[in-house]
């Protein structure tokens, strides 16, 4: 597994960091969990996106407070990517109200832009020219002058320990190296607000943790991050407090553990099954009533009310219990996968 | 001052202009050497063939001019067209299919400053081969005249109304498949068929009106009145026709791009 990045680029990255007025939000409220429109650095109220007469986002509301990581979780189709385009002024909404640091994005869409930092689902990077120019020609496009570009393109290229990829091809790198050039590229303004769009779908497991390490650095230093994800374990490593999706509504939010708490309890029973026990150990569970859910050669059973699932009545089988997660979550509130594919 | 009309010009952002133009003249750069055979040893071939070959049998033409002087300005303008045309349709086709303008479009860029971003590199990508071009026929002799320099302006016209003109195919098509039709269905046709190579009034009565209206028409009937310094009011309405063209284009092309970006 990779290391951390040396921390010595950490602490340049810090002192050159976001600015302050955003972690001073990030302190003033981080008990408050009403926000409005005031001192919400997202707010999203009754949002609707329509195509056609399909109902991508149907009335969806929340908000995400200064220095705060803010994860929108469900699976494919549940209306997070539509959200995030919306949000960076990328599609027209269909109705409701967005504001990003106080700006309304259906009318100040260019200043929107000026302050968002956005990771656009696909990489989006340029063939054709090197991964330091593709930092560089970004940051010119966006306002900064051909020097501070230089220099912040070299800046973020070494917190994601790219700097000796600088000059080479953009389809030379891995994966892994090509989506964290696209969120370095959207570190390039120093944005107080920052959009992904599933940050590290697509990528092998060790690529993924090194992005959630570079994530968590870039979180401490304050920013405000709105990020869609439909891996249980990223929203819960990362985020603060996570917004439940499906089909364009939200079913629940909270912070991962009180989720966890609420809908699926502090454990789950893992039911192993022996040969030829399955169909009478599921009419067993189904007489109970807990909700359950077949991985492979064992039953995982939610308890109800947060409680500890009992399951000491079924016969013939070994029982183990494992900490609860959102994906049980997701499973109590839908009775689905929260990944189909 | 309130009955006073006001222009409804939305204010253009610099930076989202010169940003564009950036990227395509970086990317240039790291190709030069390749990007010159496009540029000139294609057209030059062309020229050289087609003006001492067929300049050799056609000798001189229409009141003593040499046939390589003749031809000189339309293959200039003709080599401005498809690098302007190629530019918008087939480059733009890419950078909407790799993402690029997703990314793009992040920071504080509209579609509208994006394509005049898009048409004024395709007209940088013109004004290049009429340069290369033109320096060459200028030392084989085939243009001779400090009026050739008026060569430049059609090239701008024409690099103007084929970038707005292959956006429109960018936006449009489904596949890199069906725009490949750009070429073989317009820009060659056009390329062949616009007084370039032999004078519009040798063509059938009836194809001649279709002809004169083709979009590439004024821009080398521009560039041939600058070089044999014949310039009357006729060159005037090509100037208009050329403008007339871009004012519906441009319009068009915005609009057809923000439907397929902006969903």
């Amino acid at each position: 597994m990779n290391g951390p990045p040396p921390p010595a680029c950490h602490r340049r990255f810090l002192l050159n960091g976001t600015n302050d007025a955003m972690t001073q939000v990030s302190e003033r409220d981080s008990n408050n969990t009403s926000a409005s429109p005031g001192d919400a650095v997202i707010y999203v109220r009754d949002l609707v996106k329509k195509f056609g007469s399909i109902t991508a986002v149907d009335g969806l509301s929340f908000s995400v407070r200064g220095g705060e990581t803010y994860g929108l979780l469900g699976p494919n189709g549940a209306g997070k990517t539509s959200t995030m385009r919306m949000l960076s002024a990328l599609s027209p909404i269909s109705g409701g109200e967005l504001r990003v640091a106080g700006l309304d994005v259906t009318r100040q869409g260019k200043e929107v832009r000026q302050v968002l930092g956005v990771v656009t689902q696909h990489d989006g990077l340029d063939t054709d020219v090197t991964v330091k120019q593709n930092l560089e020609l970004y940051g010119y496009l966006a306002g900064l002058s051909r020097k501070v570009a230089s220099e912040r393109a070299a800046e973020v290229l070494e917190f994601f320990g790219l700097s000796d990829r600088g000059g080479s091809e953009v389809d030379e790198l891995s994966g892994g190296m090509k989506r964290r050039l696209a969120i370095a590229r959207a570190l390039m303004t120093r944005p107080r607000v920052i959009i992904m769009d599933e940050p590290t779908t697509g990528l092998d497991p060790q690529s993924r943790n090194r992005v959630w390490e570079e994530l968590a650095v870039l979180k401490s230093t304050g920013v405000t991050i709105l990020m869609s994800t439909h891996y249980m374990e990223e929203a819960s490593t990362l985020c603060d407090r996570v917004a439940i999706m499906d089909h364009g509504r939200m079913l629940d939010e909270g912070a991962p553990d009180e989720l966890v708490d609420r809908h699926a309890g502090s454990e789950v029973a893992q039911v192993r099954l022996a040969n030829g026990t399955r169909d009478e150990v599921i009419s067993a569970l189904a007489g109970i009533g807990y909700p359950y859910r077949e991985v492979g050669a064992l039953i995982n059973v939610n308890g109800r009310n947060g409680e500890r699932p009992d399951v000491s009545s079924l016969n013939g089988v070994r029982v183990s219990y494992r900490p609860s997660n959102l994906e049980d979550v997701f499973l109590a509130i839908t009775g689905r996968e929260l990944r189909e594919e | 001052m309130t009955t006073t009309m006001r222009l409804a010009a939305p204010r253009v952002r610099l930076r989202s202009v010169t940003g564009i133009w950036m990227r395509h003249f970086v990317a240039l750069l790291r190709v030069w050497r390749v990007a010159m055979t496009w540029f000139l040893i294609e057209p030059a071939f062309i020229l050289l063939a087609v003006g001492f070959g067929i300049g050799r049998i056609v000798g001189d033409f229409d009141e003593a001019v040499p046939y390589a002087v003749f031809v000189t300005p339309g293959i200039i303008i003709g080599s401005a067209m498809f690098h302007a045309l190629f530019e918008c349709s087939w480059n733009s086709y890419h950078r909407i299919d790799n993402r690029l303008y997703e990314t793009m479009l992040t920071t504080p860029l509209s579609v509208s400053e994006m394509a005049i971003g898009e048409i004024l590199w395709a007209t940088t990508r013109a004004l290049i081969t009429t340069v290369t071009v033109g320096i060459f026929a200028a030392a084989l002799g085939w243009l001779d005249s400090w009026t050739s320099l008026g060569v430049l302006l059609a090239a701008i016209f024409i690099g103007v109304q084929f970038g707005a003109m292959g956006l429109i195919f960018a936006a449009l098509a489904p596949n890199t498949h069906s725009l490949s039709l750009v070429f073989t269905v317009v820009a060659t046709p056009l390329y062949f068929f616009s007084g370039a190579f032999f004078p519009i009034s040798v063509l059938p009565e009836w194809a001649q009106p279709f002809a004169w209206a083709a979009p590439l028409t004024p821009g080398v009937h521009l560039a041939r009145g600058f070089v044999m310094g014949s310039l009357d009011i006729t060159h005037l309405w090509s100037v208009l026709y050329m403008i007339g063209l871009t004012a519906v284009i441009y319009p068009v092309a915005v609009h057809l791009l923000k439907r397929r970006l902006i969903k």
